[in-house]
C-alpha cells in the first residue's frame, strides 16, 4: 500500500498534494492507495479528497495539530504510519514537507527519497529520478533497504489533471492518535506575509527573452505577442528588470534564475558573460540582435543580425498562420 | 530601538590592519592575564579575505615582529621574490632601468595573494578566542557628544524599495571602550570620523589611486616564479600618475595590473581602458599569449603619504592601515604597515584600557607610538615624493631620486591638490566639446587579452541580493544638467565595474546604477568631481568574491 501525506491549511487543501497522488499512483501500480490528513478536524479538505475517490482518505484529527508544527506531525505520522504500514510514504516537496519529512524519516529509520521527479518500475521496487548539482545533473536512486521509504516529489514534475479519478468517493476513516502536547517544542508564530506568486522559470519548456534592445517599456507587447504565439514564457536580462518594466523573479542570470528551455528566443539581448551563465544550457537559442559583433551570437544556434521590431512582427505574423 | 552589545575593543574591518590589532590584543591578554578583554571584528564580507585585493608583494618585517614563527604556522607567503625588474614602456617598446631604484628592490619579500594572506590571518585570531563576524558591515558611527562610543552594523534584509522584506533583521548597536577603525581605503566610517572630528585639519589633501589587477594562468615556462615586473610610462601620459606590474606565481599563474592616480586631467580617461591598453602592450601581451584571465578585481589605494595622514586618534577610537593612509607609494607597499599600525593600535587601546582612560588624550600614545616606530622612518623621508609627480613623471622620478639622497630633508613640503579637483572640464581640456563621450584612450576589446567592463566584473564574482536599496547615494540632479555638459559624465569611465551607465531616453540621458556590479574600489566615492556620491555598504555578505587574489 502507498501513503500520501496530504497538506491543508486553514481547510485548503494545498494542490501540490494532487501532483503527490498522480505520481503515488504511478508508482502504485495496480497496489492500494491511501491518503492521510492531518489538522484539528477533518473538514472541507478531507470531503474532497475522497469526493476524487484515489483510495481511502484516513483522517488525523487532534487539536495540537493545529497549528502545524514539525514535532506534532512527526508523533502523529509516526504512529500511523507504524500501524498502517505502507510500502511507501509519498509527499509533495513544499517547504512543509522539507521541515518534518527528514525528522520522521530519521525518527522510523526509514530511507528518504527527496525532489523526485520521475519513477521507474513500482512499490518498493521503484527506482527514483532526482536532480542534483541544481539541476545540471539527474541521478537515478534507490533505497539501499529493501523494506519502505518516504518520498518526495517536486512540484510540477507529475501534471495534476493525470490524475486517475474513481467512479465513486472513497471511504472516510478516522485514526485515533495520541499526542502528548508537552512534547511539541515548537511555539508556531502567525505566518509571514507570503511573497507575491513568483513565475518558475525554471519549469518553461520556451522562454523569449528580452533586453536592452527593445529600448522602452511601452514596447514589451512587440515580445509578448510572440511569446503568447510560441506558447512561451516572457524573461528579460538585468537592465529590464532593474528599471522596473518586468519583475525581478523574470530575470535570467547570475542575478536571476538559472534555466535551460528546450527553446530560448533572446530579443535585443547583448549577451553579457551574466545572462549567458543563465541561459546558456538551453538545448535551442535563437538570437536576434542588431548588432553582428554581440556576444549572444556565439552561443546561439540560429542568429538573426536585424532589427527585432521589423523580425518579431513577421515571426508573429507566421506563427498565427 | 538596535540590541546592543558591549564589548571592550571593537575592530572595524577583517582586513590586514584589523587582523593584526584583533592579534596583538589575544598577545597582550595572554601576556598579562588579568580581566579578559572581549574583543570583536567586523567583516563585511562573507568570508575572510573575500574583499582583500592587492598585488601583491608582501614586505615581512611587521609580520615577522607580529607572528615570528609564522613559517612554521603555514603563512601562505605564495613564493619569494627572486628578480626585480623595472621598465619604461613607449607605446611598442621597453626600456629596462639600468639600475633598480632601492624602494623597488624586493630582495627578502614574498609575492602573496592577500586573499589567502588574511584568510590565514583570521585563523590566527580565531585562535585567540576573538570573535570575528563576518558578512557584518559597520554603517554607522554612535557617537555620545565628542566620543566614539561603537559603530551600528546595517540592517538586513531591507527591499528595494526600503520595505522589509520576510528575512528583516534589524542593525546591532556595537558599544566598545575603544573603536578601531580599519575599514580600507576611504572606509565609509573613518570618511564620517574625518568630517565630524576634523581629522585631517591641517594636514595635506588626501590622494588616492585607483589599482586594477587580473589573474592569469599563462604557459608555465613563461616567467620564472619569483619575477617581480613594475612598469612606468606607456599607457599613462607623462602627467598621469601610475605604472603597471607583473608578478610571476608558481603554476603559470600571473598577477598582471596597472595603478592610475585618481588626480588625472582628462575627463575622458578611463584607467580600465588604460589596463586593457597595458595588456596591449606588445612586451606585456607576450607574456599573456595564449594565457586565460581567471579574476579580476579593482580597488582605491590611498597614495598621499606621511602629509596626508589624519590625526588617527580621538575620543574613544583610533585609526589603522589603509583607512588613516598608511601606504608607501613609492615601495607600492602598504600591507605590513597596515599591519605595523593595527599591531600599535592593539597595544595603545589595551595600555588605555588597562589605566582606565580612554580619552583623546590618552589614545594620544598612539601617535607617539608611530612616530618612534619604522612606520614614520618610513615614510617621513618620502612623504614629498607622490606630490613631485604633480609635476610630471619626470619630475616625480628626479624628485624621488633626491628624496633618497638627502633622506628627505627639505625646508618647505609641497603640496598636492584633492585628486578630483584637477579634473578638468570638457571644454578646458578639449578647447571645445568633443562629438562623443567614448573614452579618449578606448580600445579593442576582444574578450580574450582585453575584456568589457561587464565581462571583467563576472570575473570579480561579485554578487549582491538585487532586491535591496542602491548602496552608492548620488544626488542624481546634478548629472544630465551639470556634470553632463561639464565633464560628460566620467562616472561611467572611472567606475571600473560598470556600475554607472548613463540610459538615453526620451526625457533625456538618465543615471542608471548598476550596484549590483559594485567591487567595492571606492574610486566613484573618491574621483566624482562634484562630490555627489557617497558609497555606503550594501546589506553585508555582497561585493566582490576575490579568490587567490
Amino acid at each position: 500500500m502507498i501513503l500520501v501525506i496530504a497538506e491543508q491549511r486553514d481547510g485548503a487543501l494545498n494542490r501540490a498534494t494532487w501532483e503527490a497522488l498522480v505520481a503515488a499512483q504511478q508508482l502504485a501500480g495496480g497496489d492500494a492507495l491511501k491518503v492521510a490528513l492531518l489538522g484539528g478536524q477533518a473538514g472541507a479538505a478531507a470531503q474532497e479528497l475522497a469526493a476524487a475517490g484515489v483510495g481511502e482518505v484516513l483522517t488525523v484529527t487532534d487539536a495540537a495539530l493545529e497549528p502545524y508544527t514539525p514535532d506534532g506531525y512527526v508523533l502523529a505520522l509516526a504512529q500511523l504510519i507504524t500501524s498502517a504500514s505502507p510500502q511507501v510514504i509519498a509527499l509533495a516537496h513544499t517547504y512543509q514537507a522539507r521541515d518534518f519529512a527528514p525528522m520522521l524519516a530519521a525518527r522510523l529509520t526509514l530511507p528518504l527519497v527527496t525532489d523526485v521527479t520521475g519513477i521507474t518500475g513500482s512499490g518498493t521496487q521503484a527506482t527514483f529520478t532526482r536532480p542534483m548539482f541544481q539541476g545540471k545533473l539527474a541521478a537515478e536512486v534507490k533505497p539501499k533497504t529493501a523494506g519502505a521509504c518516504l518520498v518526495t516529489f517536486q512540484i510540477g514534475a507529475f501534471r495534476a489533471d493525470a490524475l486517475k479519478k474513481g467512479t465513486s468517493p472513497s471511504p472516510m476513516t478516522n485514526v485515533a492518535v495520541t499526542i502528548d502536547p508537552s512534547a511539541i517544542r515548537q511555539k508556531p508564530e502567525a505566518p509571514f506575509q507570503e511573497a507575491k506568486q513568483a513565475v518558475d522559470l525554471s519549469q518553461a519548456a520556451r522562454i523569449v527573452a528580452v533586453g536592452r534592445g527593445i529600448k522602452a517599456q511601452d514596447q514589451l507587447p512587440v515580445a509578448e505577442k510572440l511569446a503568447k504565439a510560441m506558447g512561451a514564457e516572457l524573461a528579460a536580462s538585468r537592465p529590464i528588470c532593474d528599471s522596473g518594466w518586468l519583475p525581478m523573479e523574470r530575470q535570467i542570470g547570475s542575478s536571476g534564475q538559472t534555466v535551460a528551455p528546450k527553446l530560448y528566443v533572446a530579443l535585443g539581448i547583448s549577451g553579457a558573460i551574466q545572462h549567458l551563465v543563465g541561459m546558456k544550457g538551453s538545448r535551442t537559442i535563437v538570437a536576434i540582435n542588431k548588432d553582428a559583433d554581440a556576444p549572444i551570437f556565439e552561443v546561439a544556434d540560429y542568429g538573426i543580425v536585424g532589427d527585432l521590431f521589423e523580425i518579431v512582427p513577421a515571426l508573429v505574423a507566421e506563427l498565427e498562420k | 530601538m538596535s540590541e546592543i552589545l558591549d564589548v571592550d575593543v571593537l575592530i572595524v574591518g577583517g582586513g590586514p590592519a584589523g587582523l593584526s590589532a584583533a592579534i596583538r590584543l589575544g598577545q597582550l591578554q595572554a601576556q598579562h592575564g588579568g580581566e579578559p578583554l572581549s574583543i570583536a571584528v567586523l567583516e563585511k564580507a562573507r568570508e575572510a579575505g573575500a574583499h582583500m585585493l592587492s598585488g601583491a608583494v608582501l614586505d615581512p618585517s611587521a609580520l615577522r615582529d607580529l607572528i615570528p614563527d609564522f613559517r612554521e604556522k603555514g603563512a601562505p607567503l605564495a613564493v619569494e621574490v627572486k628578480r626585480d625588474r623595472v621598465y619604461f614602456l613607449t607605446s611598442k617598446s621597453r626600456i629596462p632601468f639600468p639600475i633598480i631604484p632601492p624602494p623597488l628592490r624586493n630582495h627578502g619579500n614574498s609575492i602573496i595573494s592577500l586573499n589567502q594572506f588574511v584568510r590565514w590571518l583570521a585563523g590566527q585570531a580565531e585562535g585567540h578566542g576573538i570573535d570575528f563576524f563576518t558578512g557584518f558591515a559597520g554603517q554607522e558611527v554612535l557617537v555620545d557628544g565628542q566620543r566614539v562610543i561603537g559603530v551600528r552594523t546595517g540592517d538586513r534584509g531591507i527591499g528595494r524599495s526600503g520595505e522589509h522584506k520576510p528575512g528583516f533583521e534589524p542593525g546591532v548597536d556595537i558599544h566598545a571602550r575603544v573603536t578601531i577603525f580599519c575599514d580600507g581605503v576611504r572606509g565609509n566610517l573613518t570618511k564620517e570620523l574625518l568630517r565630524r572630528f576634523q581629522l585631517g585639519r591641517g594636514r595635506q589633501a588626501e590622494q588616492f589611486a585607483v589599482g586594477l589587477k587580473e589573474l592569469w594562468e599563462v604557459p608555465p615556462d613563461r616567467l620564472e616564479p619569483g619575477t617581480v615586473m613594475h612598469t612606468l610610462g606607456y599607457p599613462l601620459r607623462h602627467d598621469e600618475f601610475g605604472g603597471g606590474f607583473i608578478y610571476a606565481l608558481r603554476e603559470g599563474r600571473l598577477s598582471v595590473g596597472l595603478v592610475a592616480g585618481l588626480d588625472y586631467r582628462d575627463p575622458l580617461f578611463d584607467p580600465h581602458m588604460a589596463f586593457n591598453r597595458f595588456k596591449q602592450h606588445p612586451f606585456v601581451a607576450g607574456l599573456l599569449d595564449r594565457g586565460q584571465m581567471v579574476r579580476y578585481g579593482a580597488k582605491a589605494l590611498p597614495e598621499g603619504g606621511w602629509n596626508t595622514i589624519p590625526q588617527p586618534y580621538m575620543d574613544g577610537a583610533l585609526i589603522a592601515g589603509d583607512a588613516g593612509g598608511f601606504l608607501n607609494s613609492m615601495r607600492l607597499k602598504g600591507i605590513h604597515l597596515a599591519m605595523r599600525t593595527g599591531m600599535l593600535a592593539a597595544e595603545s587601546a589595551f595600555e588605555a584600557i588597562r589605566a582606565g582612560d580612554t580619552s583623546e588624550a590618552s589614545l594620544a600614545r598612539y601617535q607617539r607610538k608611530i612616530d618612534a616606530s619604522p612606520v614614520k622612518a618610513e615614510l617621513y623621508p618620502v612623504r614629498n615624493v607622490h606630490q613631485a609627480f604633480g609635476y610630471g613623471l619626470f619630475a616625480g622620478l628626479a624628485f624621488a631620486g633626491l628624496s633618497l639622497a638627502t633622506r628627505g630633508r627639505w625646508v618647505e613640503d609641497l603640496h598636492g591638490h584633492a585628486g578630483h579637483e584637477r579634473m578638468e572640464t570638457l571644454r578646458s581640456y578639449y578647447g571645445a566639446s568633443p562629438a562623443s563621450l567614448a573614452a579618449s584612450n578606448a580600445t579593442v576589446v576582444d574578450r580574450r587579452l582585453t575584456f568589457d567592463k561587464v565581462t571583467n566584473v563576472h570575473f570579480s564574482g561579485t554578487a549582491h541580493d538585487e532586491d535591496q536599496p542602491p548602496h552608492l547615494l548620488v544626488h542624481t540632479e546634478v548629472c544630465s544638467s551639470i556634470c553632463g555638459p561639464e565633464y560628460g559624465h566620467p562616472c561611467m569611465r572611472f567606475c571600473p565595474a560598470n556600475v554607472y551607465e548613463i540610459v538615453q531616453e526620451p526625457a533625456g540621458p538618465r543615471l542608471q546604477i548598476n550596484a549590483s556590479n559594485c567591487v567595492h574600489c571606492k574610486t566613484c566615492d573618491i574621483m566624482d568631481p562634484y562630490a555627489v556620491i557617497t558609497w555606503v555598504p550594501p546589506e553585508g555578505g555582497g561585493g566582490p568574491q576575490y579568490n587567490g587574489m
